[in-house]
């Protein structure tokens, strides 16, 4: 049962990689936390279900579709949240991050309804190896998730955008003096964070065939978790954050109980930044 | 005649319409159900299904000429916000009655405030075998898991001829008593319970905790859960290529819901009613008719439920009058109410015992299990 459940971990780690990469892109770049980054996986979740099982669209469509409408939600956060706060310090955008939150979700619950919506399955095959059953949907989401972040690294080192944002991340002021337009750094960062947040929220959908409006709350924390747990400004530790929460909550679930997941989940993190506060890959010099 | 002037006739005619119930002082009856939060699509149920009742009953007259008014009140599925309620609800001198709320939890929570102050909280769901006769004032009409986890452990143990049996349970007061009452009845009746497993309420995520149950290989498992949590699970199974088990679960998986998320994956799964549909009886036609043509979805079990405390209350309050005290007697005395999910006669502890069916899914639809 240990690989089936390493599987099943990592599955689920991707997953929470996904949201927590895209905290590590804001954070890094802005130096700011948003509370609407689980919503925007919500919203998205909820295109990628209409994409599926209203339009019957295939699955590489919706997912597409939902990481273009986390794009711009993404997009409007930044415009709504932190351009007009840019000189009013860390407090007022996380406030009003927090209340976007608040708002995005109760707005899903009054236009969407409060209840579960079913996602159409894909790949609902399993294949043998070597005497362990394997989900074929497990492996193409592992798959989709190590894309998306081949894609965001090549982003980020082979264009002239990744360039000026890894720029901004070192230092604001000095990117700006050298002629980064700041303003679009900052857009294009919310923009590829929420889209992989985006694309984490279609993915979740399909794995669990389901979509809820208050989906976006528990993913958000996870997220965060595993992007501190990582290392807050670096993209793979906030990748090993979230596989090694997702793996650690399996194994609590295979040799404890499945209620003491997340406890342990938590504890092992509390336990390693105790140790190393700066997290698991962090370095004291802000980069991306 | 200007438009003015067809204005005020009009409104003048309206207000007549409305008079026959709509002068008289209305009687509050308040409603504490889960409004938002995880449980909001069963709260809502309640609130879709009491509005319908109410509405037909002022239609008809209401209560000798007095409208009923129901006061809503949202509890989160939180028993604290529960209890807040009933402190809200039993000082607010107008409201003679409660009715909710969904969860055991939230009921046995709120269940004092009510005692004390003397209302009556009619529970529509609550099925904790403790929550009724924990007061004498609370009551409850969905029949408690005393009643069925013996009837689903026959159901596993004889019908089905299973021998090892694993439990999947939600992590809650309902969900430990309908575990505890089926594990002693499976027992009791020979099987062996090889594994017991739990998760939270808000857990999507059962890929971890199956694929450890797989591995004692049971050749049952029963899953005391909500349908949604249900068809997550069957889903996930089947994700995992785990088919040789038979899943079982109590009447709380019964909902056209179930079908929807579960999709190919709950075929064969075996499951009890208290409340069909189909069920050709007029009363349950006229609801669920009714029903669909105001909210454009077929009621499900917690809707039909709802629908009988709200029935049960009008029908208490027409005999009792306004009286808190006399309302509580007079709902003790029931002995013969037929609602859309089957008769209502309260036992001295004020709980029900409920006649259940045997359910299976094939083809993707609930149908009477035949062996």
């Amino acid at each position: 049962m240990l690989v089936p459940q390493l599987i099943n971990g990592l599955t689920q780690g991707s997953l929470y990689a996904l949201v927590a990469v895209g905290f590590v892109i804001i954070f890094g770049t802005l130096n700011l936390v948003t509370f609407a980054h689980g919503e925007v996986y919500m919203v998205a979740a909820f295109v990628g279900y209409f994409a599926l099982a209203v339009y019957h669209l295939p699955w590489p469509l919706a997912l597409l579709a939902g990481m273009v409408a986390g794009a711009v939600l993404g997009m409007a956060t930044e415009k709504l949240a932190f351009r007009p706060m840019r000189s009013a310090g860390h407090m007022p955008p996380l406030l009003i991050t927090i209340g976007l939150s608040v708002i995005l979700k109760d707005l899903a619950v009054i236009v969407w309804g409060a209840e579960n919506r079913a996602v159409p399955s894909i790949y609902q095959q399993t294949i043998q190896v070597a005497g362990v059953h394997v989900s074929v949907l497990q492996l193409v989401i592992l798959a989709l998730a190590c894309a998306l972040v081949g894609v965001l690294r090549l982003l980020l080192h082979r264009t002239r955008m990744g360039r000026a944002m890894r720029a901004t991340a070192q230092d604001h002021e000095a990117a700006y003096a050298m002629g980064v337009n700041i303003n679009r750094v900052f857009s294009v960062a919310f923009a590829l964070a929420s889209a992989l947040g985006g694309a984490a929220g279609v993915l979740v959908g399909i794995y669990y065939n389901t979509v809820y409006a208050t989906m976006g709350s528990t993913a958000g924390l996870k997220g965060f978790a595993a992007c501190i747990f990582g290392g807050l400004t670096s993209i793979p530790g906030a990748i090993l954050g979230g596989l090694i929460i997702g793996v650690v909550e399996n194994l609590t679930v295979q040799f404890m109980a499945s209620g003491y997941r997340d406890v342990v989940a938590f504890l092992v993190m509390v336990a390693v930044l105790i140790v190393r506060p700066q997290g698991l890959l962090g370095k004291t010099l802000r980069s991306i | 005649m200007t438009m003015n002037g067809l204005r005020v006739v009009l409104a003048a005619l309206m207000l007549l319409s409305a008079l026959p119930v709509g002068a008289a002082e209305p009687i509050h009856i308040a409603l504490s159900a889960p409004m938002t939060g995880n449980y909001a699509e069963y709260g809502q149920q309640f609130q879709r299904s009491i509005d319908l009742a109410v509405e037909w009953a002022n239609a008809a007259g209401g209560i000798h000429g007095r409208p009923i008014a129901v006061v809503s009140g949202d509890s989160k599925g939180d028993p604290k916000e529960a209890a807040a309620l009933a402190q809200k609800f039993t000082s607010d001198k107008r409201i003679v009655a409660e009715i909710g709320d969904f969860t055991s939890s939230a009921c046995m929570a709120a269940q004092p405030i009510y005692e004390r102050a003397g209302m009556v909280q009619l529970s529509p769901t609550a099925s904790h075998p403790e929550f009724a006769p924990g007061s004498p004032w609370s009551f409850g009409i969905i029949g408690t898991q005393a009643g069925e986890g013996p009837f689903m452990a026959k159901y596993a143990v004889e019908k089905l001829g299973k021998k090892r049996i694993a439990v999947l349970y939600i992590n809650n007061d309902w969900g430990i008593a309908t575990k505890d009452y089926f594990v002693k009845a499976a027992q009791g009746l020979g099987a062996q319970v090889v594994a017991v497993e739990s998760f939270f309420e808000a857990d999507k995520d059962f890929t971890g905790v199956l694929t450890k149950l797989r591995g004692v290989k049971p050749d049952a498992l029963y899953i005391p859960a909500m349908y949604n949590e249900g068809a997550l699970i069957e889903k996930q199974r089947e994700k995992l290529g785990w088919s040789d088990v038979v899943v079982l679960g109590p009447g709380s998986l019964y909902s056209p819901k179930l079908l929807e998320i579960g999709g190919g994956a709950v075929n064969g799964l075996h499951t009890s009613a208290v409340f069909f549909p189909n069920d050709p009886r007029p009363d349950v036609q006229k609801f669920v008719k009714g029903f669909e043509a105001k909210y454009k979805a077929t009621p499900n079990m917690f809707a039909a439920i709802a629908y009988d405390a709200a029935n049960l209350m009008i029908e208490t309050l027409r005999k009792a009058g306004t009286d808190r005290q006399a309302i509580r007697e007079e709902l003790a005395k029931t002995k013969d109410f037929v609602g859309v999910t089957g008769r209502i006669a309260f036992t001295s502890q004020r709980d029900v015992v409920k006649d259940y069916r045997y359910l299976v899914i094939r083809d993707g639809q609930f149908t009477l299990y035949t062996p």
